[in-house]
């Protein structure tokens, strides 16, 4: 653990640096590192780096003059004055151990970091604070459900079991708070610990109203900029300013984003998904290939959303006379290229991802194969411009595939652990060709659009 | 470290008189004045007691650093005395003060006195330098402590 300081005090002439040696002499006491920048009349002493910031565990201010704290953005402050630290430099030490280093504050010092090189800044760092805030959800939760699936692809119905209790873990409960998960953590990233309440419920909310992690991407956004307008409007007197961060802003911010995601996301959702599955059977008329196609491209395009729900119902109902269908087929082929197209991308584009990110490729690997589509959404979620288009190209091709080797499937879900049940799949050969084609098309596309890192 | 530079043997009183706060830093302030640092006696005094009225420079452990920057001090000095039965400093910890360093400081100072000032503060934090300076019974005995 290392402690950062600053001490400074009116004249700069004496306490600054008797409370910088106090402060020096607990800290070995404890037996705790500790860097103490000095702001005196001869200027500032042993500066503070941002590499220092970024690895320490918190800052005591001992000043009785004005510090300015923006370089410690994200790091626990204990400020004091410059007396407190030659007094009780122990216990302020003692204290500053305790203060809480959540992973959050490094994150936020980093991502300004990147902000800096990248000169990136605004909706793309909020957007990404939500993604790997995500991305653990659905990595534990997708391996879980594949987990699940092993035990075979029915055997969580059976309540009690393990496996339906992993399907509970994973898919009932990690997939769920997946994107709450990614809304409130945008909305955080916005207007700090007043946006997660209205974001979480917001991203609820779109699950619900099945707008998918887009919808959760605007929930979000939209959660966090009413806090920043809330807090901007609103000005209670002083006596009860102690409400705004209890009541007033959750309030408030939760009514306008509960409101706005059910009347104003949620009515066009429902129509889209409709309208959908009218088109669907329509098109059911026409060429198999086509329609294979565009199944792959709905599968694809928001993974969870309004578009991929009617497609996923769609495929299903084909098959809800118990016998195989080869639009199942090509629906599960087109929701297994996302993570599996990911995770090859990863693999083979070593430069173009966050460390974080490569090992979440590899995980998209494993959802992938299981026909866990949610595994590519903190990619699509971090950069959907460039990634759903690669998403979509490459489900399409393997949907349309999937109907041209008339490949035929009897089951709704599974991915590779189908297989082991007897005539589940027609055309295993093929069908795994068309999956892998439309994954390498998905892979090659994410590695070619995207930026390097830098 | 120069501390003799600042801290000369004309600058201490092993035997302070004074039985209040403001006696002492008038001692203090007097010796300085002697010796062609202090230009302006109320002046630089007034700087002083401004400066122990924000917060007292009683810091505890039995020491008061009154301290000034002014244009009515010449060269960066230090005067020091000793109280043997001690004065009430409005100490943080309440207690006697026995060790008493007056600081001037001109308001253009070179930084090489900045750091002896700087120095002697974080040497006053150490227990050991505290007791020898209790105990100094002569100038070179207040230069060794440190």
């Amino acid at each position: 653990m290392k402690l950062l300081a600053v001490t400074s005090c009116p004249t700069g002439i004496a306490h600054t640096y008797m409370a910088a040696e106090a402060l020096q002499m607990a800290a070995k006491k404890v037996g705790v590192d500790i860097k103490i920048e000095t702001y005196g009349s001869i200027g500032v002493e042993n500066e503070i780096t941002e590499e220092e910031i970024k690895k320490a565990h918190a800052v005591i201010i001992a000043a009785d003059t004005k510090i300015d704290k923006s370089k410690f953005n994200g790091l626990p402050i204990l400020e004091v004055g410059v007396q407190d630290a030659i007094r009780s430099p122990k216990e302020l030490i003692e204290d500053a151990m305790k203060l809480e280093k959540t992973k959050k504050y490094v994150e936020k010092v980093e991502k300004e970091n990147d902000t800096h090189k990248q000169s990136k800044k605004g909706p793309y760092q909020h957007l990404m604070t939500g993604v790997s805030y995500m991305l653990p959800f659905v990595v534990a939760g997708g391996i879980l459900i594949a987990l699940s699936f092993a035990f075979g692809i029915h055997a969580a119905d059976n309540e009690g079991s393990l496996p339906w209790a992993l399907s509970l873990i994973g898919g009932g409960s990690a997939f769920a708070l997946m994107i709450p998960i990614l809304s409130g953590f945008i909305a955080y990233s916005i207007a700090d610990r007043p946006g997660l309440v209205p974001g979480m419920i917001g991203g609820m909310l779109s699950s619900q109203i099945g707008a998918g992690f887009l919808g959760g991407i605007i929930a979000g956004f939209l959660a966090g900029y009413t806090i920043v307008l809330l807090k901007k409007w609103i000005k209670l007197p002083k006596a009860m300013e102690g409400l705004m961060p209890v009541l007033v802003l959750p309030l408030l911010s939760s009514l306008i984003v509960g409101l706005l995601m059910i009347y104003v996301i949620g009515t066009p959702v429902a129509t889209i998904n409709e309208g959908l599955t009218n088109w669907l059977d329509n098109l059911q008329e026409g060429s198999a290939v086509v329609l294979g196609f565009v199944l792959g491209l709905m599968m694809a395009f928001d993974m969870g959303g309004p578009i991929n729900k009617a497609a996923y119902t769609f495929g299903v109902g084909t098959i809800a006379a118990g016998q195989s269908s080869s639009v199942m087929a090509a629906v599960m082929a087109a929701g297994m290229t996302p993570p599996i197209g990911i995770g090859i991308a990863t693999l083979l584009y070593k430069k173009k991802f966050t460390k974080e990110e490569k090992e979440a490729g590899k995980a998209g690997l494993v959802l992938g194969i299981s026909f866990i589509t949610e595994g590519a959404i903190p990619f699509a979620a971090a950069d959907p411009i460039r990634v759903i288009p690669s998403l979509m190209a490459g489900s399409g091709v393997a949907g349309a595939l999937t109907m041209l080797f008339k490949v035929r499937l009897a089951v709704p879900h599974g991915g590779i652990f189908v297989l082991p049940i007897p005539n589940a799949v027609e055309g295993v050969l093929l069908y795994s060709v068309a999956i892998l084609i439309g994954s390498l098309i998905t892979a090659i596309m994410v590695g070619q659009l995207k930026k390097p890192m830098e | 470290m120069e501390i003799e530079k600042l801290l000369t043997p004309n600058r201490i009183l092993f035997d302070l008189k004074g039985g209040n706060k403001e006696e002492v830093i008038d001692e203090l302030i007097e010796l300085l004045y002697k010796d062609g640092v202090v230009t302006d006696k109320k002046k630089y005094k007034s700087a002083v007691m401004k400066r122990e009225e924000q917060f007292s420079t009683g810091i505890g452990y039995g020491i008061g650093i009154p301290h000034a920057k002014s244009d009515a001090v010449s060269t960066a000095a230090i005067a020091f005395g000793i109280s043997k039965d001690g004065i009430d400093f409005d100490s943080m910890d309440e207690k006697q003060v026995n060790l008493i360093f007056l600081i001037a400081v001109p308001n253009k100072s070179d930084d090489t006195h900045l750091k002896i000032l700087s120095f002697i503060s974080r040497r006053l934090m150490h227990s050991e330098v505290r007791e020898k300076l209790m105990k100094a019974k002569n100038h070179e005995d207040v230069i060794s402590s440190f």
